[in-house]
């Protein structure tokens, strides 16, 4: 079976379209809210989810992420649970590509192999995890080449320089630059070189280029409309949720306009 | 590859893409200044004339006399601000200044290496931010004062458990965002790779006068060598020229607060498994879901549930022990060592010295014992007063 993030990819070259990437914490509101939520994603034309796990040391998050991650621990949600998520809304019909985003304490606890069975068996497509650059990847890999494991997506970011063309060697997916230093949820502060930094990505990556960190609205991304495949929203996209209750109708509403907008 | 930035399987560089480049310059940048002739007259210089080296190795009479076997005592607690952090912060910064950087962060548990960072900070003219947990800020409260005086800006983290653990997470936040201008001193012999390492270089120097002075004073070389761990910033340098040599035993001392079955306690190598956490992989306290446990201890320098990598390496490969001690044994250590030697030690070095007195009762007379004393104790005189008053809680 074909990972459903290439899929995707290949689905949204065919049409021309750029894709939109949301991120959100697992187990918020709780279970059945974040279940019904991903479905509304779904049905809103998101084309690649996030699913954040929670980790009590989220050192590449800004505060948004990090609270939600914090609330989401306290309402007790962990991998398990998740997993068990993930076999509903995949038995339930969902086919939108998810991705776990989560860091690599997380997986390392459960044990690599029973972590990579367990997301072949639950419909995981694909990872990140922001605290495994090149040089420490070698075990997950391993861990990752049974049949109809998730891919691990690579991150670049702006002072990747030389090492770009290396990390992205045997990518798949799609490459996640992330657009400024630091953390998640910094808005707008792009880095100074974004355009010339992301043309490069574009230049050398086979596979689409996504950009995300700090990342709004659409028109954020316009003037990088060129060098970019799609973009990514984290933050931004929890404070909508918190600020509507995690209500699936303003959800539905801000998906679809940023969708549209993208590719307009 | 892996090897080099590894201690067997511990250690690593598990940080975001975005520090690797900044890693590898310090990486290279470090190798060249410890070959560099200047480079080392100018830490030298430093340490002997602004830090006060060589720290005395101390044969403390009564105590020995007390418990029955030579314990001979590394006087860190007399350095320029109190500790042994300022040894390791001379080197950073020193390195930072060859980097051209004007801007360093740093982490603080409680409250030395931000005052040696601070210091440090003020004497080569750099703008300086220390991150602190709210917890540790209200046990450390003359630290924070100090570090203010001393023209610091001290940032209250009060995410997670509010001490060190959630301090080290901010500083690196930072580091991330900053890198391109700012350098990140790290207090401990913990984080990504080539900071265990560089900790270890500056903080070497503990050991190589502690041997030198051994031989002089002993004509022989000591039978134990001691020192607390909470990262595990002295033990390291208190170890690191004992290595090589087999015949003397090295002991590590945890912190077990409450007592190590009540779970409350910041013993890393007691109970711990492999995890990783601040860019490194080591001995990590973790919940049942992987998720980072808050530690617990009396003393605010060794409230951290990890411990630097190349701990977690000789504690496996069994060239160290690693033991711990209590809330209440620490206490009455540091108490008794006021009385018995006219020396008040800072809690995290009294936890080293309650186990030098169960360790001297194993030691015949003749044989030779050296502890590390790591920090003096004037900024946990509150902390003192408040458990021998009975309003800290301690069982």
């Amino acid at each position: 079976m074909e990972n459903r993030i290439e899929q995707k990819m290949q689905d949204l070259r065919k049409r021309g379209e750029k894709a939109f990437i949301t991120y959100m914490t697992a187990g918020l509101p709780d279970m059945a809210g974040c279940k019904a939520l991903i479905k509304t994603q779904e049905e809103a034309g998101v084309d690649v989810l996030e699913l954040g796990i929670p980790f009590s040391d989220p050192v590449a998050d800004g505060p948004v992420i990090q609270n939600a991650s914090y609330k989401s621990i306290q309402l007790g949600t962990n991998l398990k649970k998740v997993f068990a998520l993930m076999k509903e809304v995949r038995a339930e019909g969902v086919k939108l590509p998810i991705v776990f985003m989560m860091y690599y304490n997380t997986a390392l606890y459960f044990g690599l192999d029973a972590f990579v069975k367990e997301c072949i068996a639950s419909g995981v497509d694909g990872l990140i995890i922001p605290d495994l650059p090149m040089e420490e990847q070698e075990d997950i890999k391993d861990a990752l080449k049974k049949e109809g494991a998730p891919i691990l997506i690579e991150l670049v970011s702006p002072v990747s320089a030389d090492r770009i063309p290396k990390i992205l060697e045997n990518a798949r997916g799609f490459v996640y630059c992330v657009s400024g230093m630091g953390v998640t949820g910094q808005s707008g502060n792009f880095h100074k070189e974004i355009y010339s930094y992301l043309s490069t990505v574009k230049n050398v990556s086979e596979i689409p280029v996504m950009m995300g960190f700090g990342i709004e609205q659409a028109k954020d991304v316009a003037p990088m409309k060129e060098v970019i495949d799609g973009a990514i929203v984290g933050s931004h996209f929890i404070r909508i949720l918190e600020a509507n209750d995690y209500k699936p109708q303003a959800a539905k509403e801000y998906c679809r306009t940023f969708k549209r907008e993208l590719n307009e | 590859m892996k090897k080099e930035r590894y201690f067997g399987e511990f250690g690593g560089q598990f940080v975001s893409e975005s520090l690797m480049n900044t890693l590898e310059e310090l990486d290279r940048v470090y190798e060249d200044a410890i070959r560099d002739k200047e480079f080392l007259k100018q830490c030298a210089y430093y340490l002997k004339q602004y830090v006060g080296r060589e720290t005395p190795l101390y044969y403390a009479e009564n105590l020995s006399r007390e418990y029955g076997t030579k314990i001979y005592l590394k006087r860190e607690d007399l350095n320029h601000t109190g500790a042994h952090k300022i040894n390791n912060v001379i080197g950073q910064i020193l390195l930072a200044k060859r980097m051209g950087k004007k801007k360093v962060i740093a982490e603080t548990g409680a409250g030395q290496h931000g005052v040696a960072t601070a210091t440090g900070a003020a004497l080569f003219n750099m703008e300086c931010t220390v991150y602190m947990g709210e917890e540790d800020m209200r046990r450390q409260e003359l630290n924070v004062f100090r570090m203010k005086m001393l023209g610091a800006k001290v940032l209250c983290v009060k995410s997670g458990s509010r001490t060190l653990k959630d301090a080290t997470n901010e500083a690196i936040r930072t580091w991330a965002k900053t890198a391109e201008d700012t350098f990140y001193v790290i207090g401990s012999a913990v984080g990504p790779y080539p900071y265990p390492k560089m900790v270890k270089e500056f903080q070497s120097v503990i050991s190589r006068e502690s041997k030198k002075q051994i031989l002089e004073a002993e004509g022989r070389l000591p039978d134990v060598v001691m020192a607390c761990v909470g990262g595990g910033s002295n033990s390291i340098g208190m170890f690191a020229d004992f290595i090589e040599e087999p015949s003397v035993r090295l002991i590590g001392v945890e912190a077990a607060g409450l007592g190590i079955e009540t779970g409350k306690h910041a013993s890393a190598m007691a109970l711990g498994k492999p995890g990783t956490l601040h860019g490194m992989r080591s001995y990590l306290l973790q919940d049942d879901d992987g998720n980072i446990q808050i530690a617990h201890s009396i003393s605010a320098g060794l409230d951290y549930p990890g411990v630097g990598p190349e701990h977690a390496y000789l504690k496996d490969s069994g060239r160290a022990e690693y033991v711990s001690i209590t809330d209440v044994e620490a206490m009455d250590a540091l108490q008794e060592l006021c009385r018995l030697e006219g020396i008040i030690p800072a809690i995290e070095s009294a936890h080293a010295i309650a186990y030098a007195k169960k360790q001297a009762k194993k030691m015949k007379e003749d044989e030779i014992m050296i502890v590390c004393l790591s920090g003096r104790g004037d900024k946990d005189v509150h902390t003192v007063s408040d458990y021998i008053s009975g309003k800290v809680e301690v069982r």
